[in-house]
């Protein structure tokens, strides 16, 4: 997803600039306590018009479903994520991909916009592609939330049921 | 509009439910609480098209067949067309594949039935364009469109192909206005459905058992005849002695299928099918460190390179619903074979909202106001023809350090002179029907109101790697068959050419990109390679 060969190398400058790496962050499977930090600040950006900077509640669900989908990716694929988090996160390659000198904890909605098209706009393939794989997997993870899939004029998808007396018809419309 | 969530669906035609009752041999590795040493005919790795084929053709003559799938077995019972599941339970990496340096997402399934459990139907021969290709450039013989005919004949009567006879949603509908509107030709896609609801969940796993892919058709058909299938064995390497090759070893998953339980799994075999798709089959050949003296192995793989505009109308579209894929245009595919400008084919994704949010690849409003319109919006896609030219040469499959594979795939001028073409031709196409807006998938474009705006702001964009999205849900390539092996690593029986008793079965073998949606070229070759390996037994 962000390329976890090309990645390996800066991520590595980042951590011996920085301090090392945690476990998961509270309440977390995948997602450690600064990478929750980061995406605290990336959210509201991302998800700007869905989710204010105050919204912590909203924010919070979209933590967890993103943690919840970085379980159901691979390890390759995982590992080449949090290396992206790590050139974000640590505090001089943070500085030089994304211009935020300060910790994310301090960062406004502007600041992350900033570092956003920073990324986006970057001559450099390899933050252009940590970009599209952070908003990528920032709004996979809001649009996976079945009622926030209902936002976008979808109504669901038909009802499921498991069990029916043999030989039902295979469909049938339920009047409401 | 359409609100197809009032509809309640039974599943009263999940054939895996009367598994016991029809003595299927099935067995979860992830439950394996020992070894599990196994002996056949044949074992064949992976159950997808070329798989799933290979073993009913097998299994129907006689020969004891054992079928090993690194993902789970999930069946109509369980799905409930709920994105974050399917993605999760069917596709390969949760839908995190990508390319080495994460130039191109890969959509590729990884359960029972492979990508026909989640492809979305669409069935085409190879193209003639590209058989006569592959005879005249590629050194590929016995696949002309006459000796093939016989062997699609037999898969498309098998699986039920057919023209769609139903009205297109309208996301399809509106390529097929575009294209009269504009003078480009279109036409009906032929599907692998009966039955069919025209719900538009094909890629989440057919609720209702209408597609007639590999797990409720060829599986079942060699579950009948007396096949073993394994799931949750994910195969490490092939065994061998000397130059001969005696069957697989295969580690057991655990049950989210993302790690090993510590159980091996050995089958001995007379015969070994790799079958695992373009990406797997070269990493079990890489893994087991087979003779390959002309570097062959994993080279030339292809993805169709995809990209995508999205358009919004007053009219509601539901892209969501109905047959996902009906009308496809061939108008800018052909012009030139192998020489020339790359071409490509024009067809629409469905776009259930998480699927849609990530095509889009935007962020701040311009994907929130834009994926709160997704009930007015319609997708064009370009599928590229990569390959054919002598400038498109395709990625190349390596093993990382723990024997997980890697695609290398460099997006070249060539391949993005194509997207910026692409982008062009498909917003043209989204105003000419009356678009208010559109998009070209580029991270730094947005909503244009008129195709003049669009046309000029397509001709400033940096069209590059990671700024323009491009995916792939087709790898083709990378063990292509061929008579001269030094230019190919099978021959075109699918035998492997420096080691004996060892086949390739599925998209791999492709020399090229199709130039069309692949599972019916899987089909129908894998058909025939299955047919004339029986002879062998037969002899």
């Amino acid at each position: 997803m962000v390329g976890a060969a090309a990645l390996s190398t800066m991520s590595a400058g980042a951590t011996l600039s920085g301090c090392a790496p945690s476990g998961p962050a509270s309440g977390m499977t995948i997602l450690r306590p600064e990478d929750v930090e980061l995406l605290r600040a990336l959210t509201p950006a991302v998800m700007k018009g869905k989710i204010a900077p105050g919204d912590t509640a909203r924010i919070d669900q979209t933590l967890q479903s993103f943690d919840t989908l970085m379980v159901d990716l691979s390890e390759p694929v995982v590992a080449g994520v949090l290396q992206a988090f790590d050139v974000l996160n640590m505090g001089l390659t943070r500085g030089l991909t994304t211009g935020q000198w300060s910790a994310w904890s301090k960062a406004t909605l502007e600041d992350a916009e900033s570092a956003l098209a920073r990324l986006r706009d970057s001559g450099i393939g390899l933050l252009n592609a940590i970009y599209a794989a952070v908003i990528r997997l920032i709004i996979s993870s809001w649009y996976l939330i079945p009622e926030n899939a209902l936002t976008t004029g979808y109504p669901g998808p038909p009802k499921k049921v498991t069990r029916v007396a043999p030989g039902a018809a295979p469909v049938e419309e339920v009047t409401q | 509009m359409t609100d197809l969530s009032r509809l309640t669906l039974g599943s009263t035609t999940d054939p895996y439910n009367r598994a016991a009752e029809r003595g299927w041999d099935i067995t979860d590795a992830s439950q394996l609480t020992s070894s599990l040493e196994l002996e056949a005919d044949v074992v064949i790795v992976g159950t997808g098209a070329g798989g799933g084929t290979a073993a009913e053709t097998l299994s129907k003559a006689g020969l004891s067949v054992v079928l090993l799938e690194a993902g789970p077995l999930k069946t109509s019972s369980q799905f409930d067309m709920q994105e974050r599941a399917a993605y999760r339970d069917l596709y390969q990496e949760g839908t995190g594949r990508g390319t080495k340096d994460g130039g191109m997402v890969i959509l590729q399934g990884r359960s029972v039935g492979g990508s026909t459990t989640v492809n979305w139907t669409t069935s085409f021969r190879t193209p003639p364009e590209t058989l006569k290709f592959w005879a005249e450039q590629m050194g590929v013989s016995g696949c002309s469109v006459e000796e093939m005919a016989p062997y699609y004949q037999h898969m498309e009567s098998r699986l039920n192909i057919h023209k769609w006879p139903q009205t297109p949603n309208n996301n399809n509908g509106m390529l097929q206005r575009a294209s009269e509107k504009l003078g480009y030709s279109w036409a009906t896609i032929h599907r692998n459905v009966r039955g069919c609801l025209n719900l538009g969940y094909c890629g989440l796993g057919c609720p209702v058992d209408a597609k007639q892919s590999m797990l409720v058709t060829t599986i079942p058909g060699a579950l009948d005849n007396k096949a073993k299938l394994v799931h949750r064995a994910r195969v490490v390497r092939v065994l061998r002695d000397g130059d001969v090759v005696k069957g697989v070893e295969a580690e057991a998953l655990t049950p989210d299928v993302r790690g090993t339980t510590g159980q091996k799994i050995t089958v001995r075999a007379a015969r070994t099918i790799l079958a695992g798709g373009a990406i797997n089959t070269p990493a079990v050949l890489l893994r087991s460190d087979v003779p390959d003296p002309h570097g062959r192995v994993g080279k030339r793989t292809f993805l169709h390179p995809t990209t995508l505009t999205m358009g919004i109308y007053e009219e509601s579209i539901d892209p969501f619903y109905g047959a996902p894929q009906s009308i496809y245009s061939d108008h800018f595919q052909w012009q030139n074979v192998h020489t020339g400008p790359i071409g490509f084919k024009l067809e629409v994704p469905p776009l259930q909202p998480a699927f849609a949010a990530g095509f889009y690849a935007a962020a701040g409003e311009e994907i929130t106001q834009s994926m709160a319109q997704l009930n007015r919006t319609q997708c064009m896609i370009a599928l590229m023809r990569d390959g054919f030219h002598e400038q498109s040469q395709g990625g190349a499959v390596e093993i990382d350090d723990k024997g997980q594979p890697v695609l290398d795939y460099p997006i070249s001028d060539y391949l993005l002179e194509g997207v910026r073409r692409a982008f062009n031709v498909m917003l043209e196409m989204q105003f000419a029907t009356g678009a208010q807006s559109a998009r070209p998938a580029h991270k730094q474009a947005k909503h244009y109101a008129t195709w003049k705006e669009a046309k000029a702001a397509v001709a400033e964009l940096d069209v590059a790697a990671h700024k323009a999205t491009i995916g792939s849900a087709h790898v083709m390539g990378g063990c292509a068959m061929g008579d001269d092996p030094k230019r190919s690593v099978a021959n075109c029986d699918g035998k492997y050419h420096h080691l004996d008793n060892l086949y390739i079965m599925d998209g791999s073998l492709f020399p090229t990109s199709i130039g069309a949606n692949p599972q019916l070229s899987i089909y129908g070759l894998v058909y025939k390679l299955s047919t004339n390996l029986l002879s062998q037994f037969q002899a």
